[in-house]
């Protein structure tokens, strides 16, 4: 089923390709396969035990020499991830195109970055991994090169080489990693189990520090996160929501994965350094936001203040602090909910900030005002996002940022401490750019705006009704994290 | 069971702000039933015992329950709200009103919970639920930006204390592994001080104590009938219920009693200052509220949680109808401005209300609120008699702006208004005034007895030192009342606080954001940019080595050639650039030809054997470090795709690579 998920989409994209199809063709086909994958996903997690480990495992021999087949299985971690992934390209593939050209093609790199996406979250296989981790960039680069706005291929190249850089120390950390193992594996459940580092104390180190920069990239975390600004911006709508909610992800997920899981004894060693660097970001991110006049830019530093969050969790839940079990296990929880909980309430915002694009070609925010009249719906769903990536009660960022907290503190609680000083500064600023967009007096330039369509108010209301869901009843969500099971048996 | 209480209003609120706006008669009523309803509920609730459990997950669960002092606030919140909400129906804009009434709603339902909390995480749930409604009422007439800057200043303020209640959380869960109430009781040492005093700044910030008084000023832009429920019954007496709850636990930390009571003095001696000088009519009642808050603080820190609980049931009383009055004399005269007000023979009825409600503020006998004020000078004397004095003190200062109050708004002095209360407002401000004198039997001792309370035994010379101080206080006001020519002086507006917070912490942390932002743009980004400037340089060395290189062919393997390709393409590269090309695009450029030609070099080394790949690999990653933008005007001649292929076939080399070397 997994490898239905994963492939469905590729061979979609292939046929897109190919196939002589009209835009409108194009586009419900792409529709239809991604509500596949995302059904067989769903089928998947009907099927699936919290906290027994890797499920529905498929696998199939490749090269059994060195260790590498085609594995797949999801555990509480990747789970979660993989149905938010496959739910918000759904809803980005079903968001109208903001510039329509190439329709084909457009929706064929889509999928592409779907296949690349899911696959990345659903293997077993180190080198496998590494592949689709590559192939993710390789469709985001042309999604943003190819649709975006004035300086997209700029952009699109930083974007594409600086995450580059970051997989190619992945890859010589992974190198470096299964050249330990005899005889030589690739499989994620057997390197979990071996720990092949434990008690090499440099080399460990270099491969822990090759993998946390790759990852970190990727994250990203101050201080490589500059190629994420302008990739924002210049990317359409959809192509952000897309970064922001899925990709970014793949970094935190890789190194809960690699680092903390393979690595155990050397990331402990280096977990404290790991959570300052995440500190830091946490405020930097909402700091250089809060400065931020245009949109995009705002919100995609608002997106290293949250991963900032998940970092930390992540950093704290490898600690290995003896006698902190629950609160690691909290803040591996808080973690993954706060990835599932900023993929769809910052997915739901870029597709917004997607909407006043295409309506008015301009993100600076003194160009707006006084909105909330003629877009009710628009500030309906922009309002309630900000609210939740803010942290309010009832919306699932705070339920994320509640247990990291908990969890921090129990193990750095200066870190923590200082830590809440974001929620102060993202606070004001979510405030301030609804009080730009929406209220005061309207600007001439701004009549006869249009709200949010029916196809659009229709996805960002799936999307934020989940977000209003883990907020008010987060027991489903955090039973499938089951997060003990990944810290004390390795998900394995 | 106990969920119904705080989720009736609530989704009824939000059910009425969906269904959208419609006739004044209709809104009220719907609105004024579900007040009505959850009154009903909080009744059976407290009456019945009602507790209530949710698994929240992750181990951490809600709790609710009611003890008597809990169940005394959540009777008097849909108590207060009732009335207000009627008022607010029939006073406020029509546009909108749906949403006014709504939010007022969730607001109350907001509270409920807040005061039904049994543990820390439900707490904070429902207190951070207030702040949103807070901002969303202040701001509610949006199209004036200034409303909605206010609300995010309350919003970002209170905020602010509320980080206190995460720490205390994080602390408790930390030490006793759960976060119910009862787990405070096994902190001990620096934990439970954490809890103590975050829990304290928790509720200073949400009753306007010391410098947090500042948010309920600019919360004066929210409509009248919303300053009335923040004030009265929501939000404001949240901070001191919150301390009357928790004291049992608490007040054993040392020092915590003090700052308590000192942050109370200090806020009950400036806020009425503040407000015997302000000439804003719902201004002076703000700083009035701080005081009175202050009062309730005083007695939470002099070991009298009890007493605090029966003065924020008096203050509700007398708050609410304070605020609606006010509000009925803002829209009589269209200006808040108390020395344009006097409106004793045009409304007599509102003036009339008013008298009994100022009177109840002003602390005179024998109305309800004054026996929990004489409680409270009780509950202070017995902690120092110096202590009771300054409370004696701050009575004064309340009987002084309270006399003000009423004489400069309703005194009579011939104002016309322009507007007159419907009667709708006329009933829910009297339902409220007479409220204060009807609890008036709190003096009774029959009553004070039957009160699940500890109270402080009062002596008659304290009472009548502290009746002494009220009176002079009223004939103050009045002759303060009766000169009132000047506008009001700066010191008014909360003693120039506001502007030593907006130069002290406001723009210095709107400078540094800036500062950062262009750091981040200049600085951090210049790592890259860094990257790209070395790969440069070894694409010089590499140029370099090729010239050597040449003469002996033998030694030409494929890494220097790669490298001198790419050297060579960037030679050309600059040339064809010229002189007006930006240095940092010349880098970028580099970059990008440098990647692309040691790709290239490995792509033609594909039938060669293995190993010179393996060596391959970490140069052209090394290579690749020099990670950049591109020159976008070479790029959109397609040459993109023509690298992004020469990339994939070096991927899949790499594997074939790893394979052959397997075998």
């Amino acid at each position: 089923m997994l490898t239905f998920a994963i492939l469905l989409p590729f061979a979609a994209a292939a046929a897109l390709a190919l196939a002589p199809l009209s835009a409108s063709a194009a586009r419900a086909t792409a529709i239809a396969t991604a509500a596949l994958a995302l059904l067989a996903l769903v089928v998947v997690w009907t099927g699936f035990t919290p906290g027994a480990g890797f499920q529905a495992v498929q696998e199939a021999p490749w090269i059994p020499a060195l260790g590498v087949a085609w594995r797949v299985g999801v555990d509480g971690v990747s789970l979660p991830l993989a149905l938010m992934s496959g739910l918000l390209f759904v809803a980005a593939i079903a968001w109208p195109m903001e510039r329509a050209v190439n329709a084909r093609q457009y929706y064929a790199w889509f999928l592409f970055l779907e296949g690349a996406s899911l696959g990345l979250f659903l293997t077993l296989d180190l080198l496998i991994f590494y592949v689709f981790f590559d192939l993710s960039l390789v469709g985001m680069y042309f999604l943003i090169g190819r649709w975006g706005h004035e300086g997209a291929q700029r952009a699109a190249l930083k974007f594409f080489l600086y995450t580059l850089a970051g997989s190619l120390l992945i890859l010589l950390a992974i190198i470096a990693l299964v050249l330990a193992t005899d005889p030589l594996t690739f499989d994620m459940r057997k390197l979990i189990g071996m720990q092949p580092m434990a008690g090499m104390d440099l080399r460990a180190g270099l491969i822990l520090l090759g993998f946390v920069i790759g990852f970190a990239i990727k994250t990203p975390l101050f201080p490589v996160h500059t190629w994420l600004p302008p990739a924002h911006v210049d990317a359409p709508g959809p192509a952000s929501a897309i970064l922001a909610g899925v990709l970014l992800k793949m970094g935190v997920y890789g190194l809960v994965r690699i680092p903390m899981q393979m690595l155990r004894e050397t990331f402990a060693t280096y977990a404290l350094a790991l959570g300052v660097v995440a500190l830091i970001s946490i405020l930097w991110g909402s700091i250089v936001a809060f400065a931020q006049e245009n949109l995009k830019r705002r919100i995609a530093y608002t997106s290293v203040n949250h991963m900032g969050y998940a970092v930390l969790g992540v950093a704290v839940a490898g600690s290995a602090v003896a006698g902190q079990e629950a609160a690691r296990d909290l803040a591996l929880t808080g973690a993954v909910v706060e990835m599932v909980a900023h993929g769809l309430i910052t997915g739901a915002l870029f597709l917004i900030a997607g909407a006043f694009w295409a309506r008015t070609q301009e993100y600076d925010l003194g160009h707006y005002g006084g909105l909330a009249a003629p877009a009710p719906r628009m500030m309906g769903a922009m309002g309630l996002a900000s609210f939740a990536s803010l942290g309010l009660p009832g919306l699932a960022g705070f339920v994320a940022e509640v247990q990291i907290f908990i969890g921090a503190f129990a193990v750095w609680p200066w870190i923590a401490a200082i830590g809440l000083l974001g929620l102060i500064v993202t606070a004001a600023l979510f405030l301030g750019m609804l009080q730009r967009l929406f209220f005061g007096d309207r600007l001439p330039a701004l009549e006869g705006l249009a709200d949010l369509t029916r196809t659009e108010s229709g996805i960002l209301a799936v999307l934020l009704a989940l977000v209003v869901l883990i907020g008010v009843w987060p027991a489903w969500l955090l039973e499938m994290i089951a997060a003990s099971a990944a810290l004390t048996f390795g998900g394995g | 069971m106990l969920f119904a209480l705080p989720l009736f209003p609530a989704l009824a609120g939000l059910a009425l702000w969906t269904a959208g706006d419609g006739p004044r008669l209709r809104l009220g009523v719907m609105a004024g039933a579900a007040a009505a309803g959850t009154l009903l509920l909080a009744a059976l609730a407290a009456a019945r015992g009602w507790s209530g459990g949710f698994a929240w997950g992750a181990g951490l669960d809600l709790h609710l329950a009611l003890t008597p002092l809990s169940a005394a606030v959540a009777i008097t919140v849909p108590a207060v709200a009732l009335p207000v909400l009627v008022f607010a129906a029939a006073h406020e804009d029509r546009r909108g009103l749906a949403r006014l009434l709504g939010l007022m709603l969730i607001f109350t339902g907001a509270m409920l919970l807040t005061v039904a909390a049994a543990d820390l995480l439900t707490l904070l749930i429902g207190w951070e639920v207030m702040g949103f409604c807070s901002w969303a009422l202040i701001g509610h007439h949006w199209r004036d930006r200034a409303n909605m800057a206010s609300g995010r200043y309350a919003f970002v303020m209170t905020r602010l204390g509320d980080l206190g209640l995460f720490l205390a959380l994080m602390a408790t869960w930390n030490r006793a592994g759960s976060l119910e109430y009862a787990a405070l009781g096994r902190l001990e040492g620096i934990t439970l001080a954490l809890a103590a005093f975050g829990v304290l700044a928790a509720a200073a910030a949400k009753a306007g104590q010391g410098p947090f008084a500042l948010w309920l000023f600019r919360a004066m832009d929210g409509p009248s009938a919303v300053s009335a429920l923040l004030h009265a019954a929501t939000m404001v007496a949240a901070g001191a219920y919150l301390l009357a709850r928790l004291h049992p636990w608490l007040a054993s930390v040392p020092g915590w009693s003090l700052a308590v009571i000192a942050l109370g003095l200090f806020t009950a001696l400036a806020g009425g200052a503040v407000a015997v000088m302000q000439g804003h009519a719902k201004k002076l009642l703000a700083g009035s509220t701080s005081a009175q808050l202050g009062l309730m603080f005083i007695a939470v820190g002099a070991g009298y949680p009890g007493v605090a609980v029966a003065h924020l049931v008096t203050h509700a009383a007398f708050k609410a109808p304070l605020f609606l009055s006010a509000g009925v004399a803002g829209e009589a005269g269209g200006t808040y401005r108390l020395r344009e007000m006097g409106y004793m023979r045009a409304l007599p009825w509102t003036a009339g209300l008013t008298a009994l409600a100022a009177l109840a503020l002003a602390a005179v006998p024998f109305m309800g609120a004054a026996w929990s004020k004489e409680q409270i000078v009780a509950a202070a004397t017995h902690e120092s008699v110096w202590l009771g004095l300054f409370v004696m003190l701050a009575g004064a200062l309340s009987a002084a702006y309270a006399m003000r109050f009423w004489f400069l708004a309703y005194g009579p002095r011939d104002a016309k208004p322009q507007a007159e209360p419907r009667r709708p407002e006329i009933a829910a401000t009297g339902a409220l005034a007479l409220t204060c004198v009807a609890l008036g039997v709190l003096w009774a001792p029959p009553l004070q007895d039957a009160l699940p309370l500890r109270l402080p035994e009062g002596k008659p010379l304290e009472i009548a030192g502290s009746l002494a101080f009220v009176a002079l206080g009223l004939v103050a006001g009045l002759t303060l009342a009766r000169r009132e020519t000047a506008p009001p002086p700066t010191a008014a507006d909360w003693l120039g606080l506001p502007a030593l917070i907006e130069r002290g912490v406001v723009r210095p942390f709107e400078r540094f954001a800036r500062l950062a932002a262009r750091t981040d743009d200049d600085l951090l980004d210049a790592i890259p940019r860094g990257a790209a400037t070395g790969a440069r340089r070894v694409a010089r060395g590499g140029r370099w080595v090729w010239g050597a290189m040449q003469t002996d062919d033998a030694l030409l393997d494929a890494i220097p050639r790669s490298a001198a390709a790419a050297a060579h393409r960037v030679a050309r590269g600059r040339n064809n650039a010229g002189g007006a090309m930006q240095a940092d695009r010349v880098v970028l450029d580099a970059a990008v030809w440098q990647i692309a030609a040691a790709t290239r070099a490995l792509a033609r080394l594909g039938d060669r054997r293995g190993e010179l790949l393996a060596d391959g690999l970490p140069e052209g990653a090394a290579g690749l470090t020099g990670r950049g933008g591109a020159d976008a005007r070479r790029l959109q001649t397609g040459l993109s795709h023509q690298y992004y292929a020469i990339f994939a076939i070096g991927a899949g080399l790499a594997i074939l690579f790893l394979i052959t070397e397997a075998f």
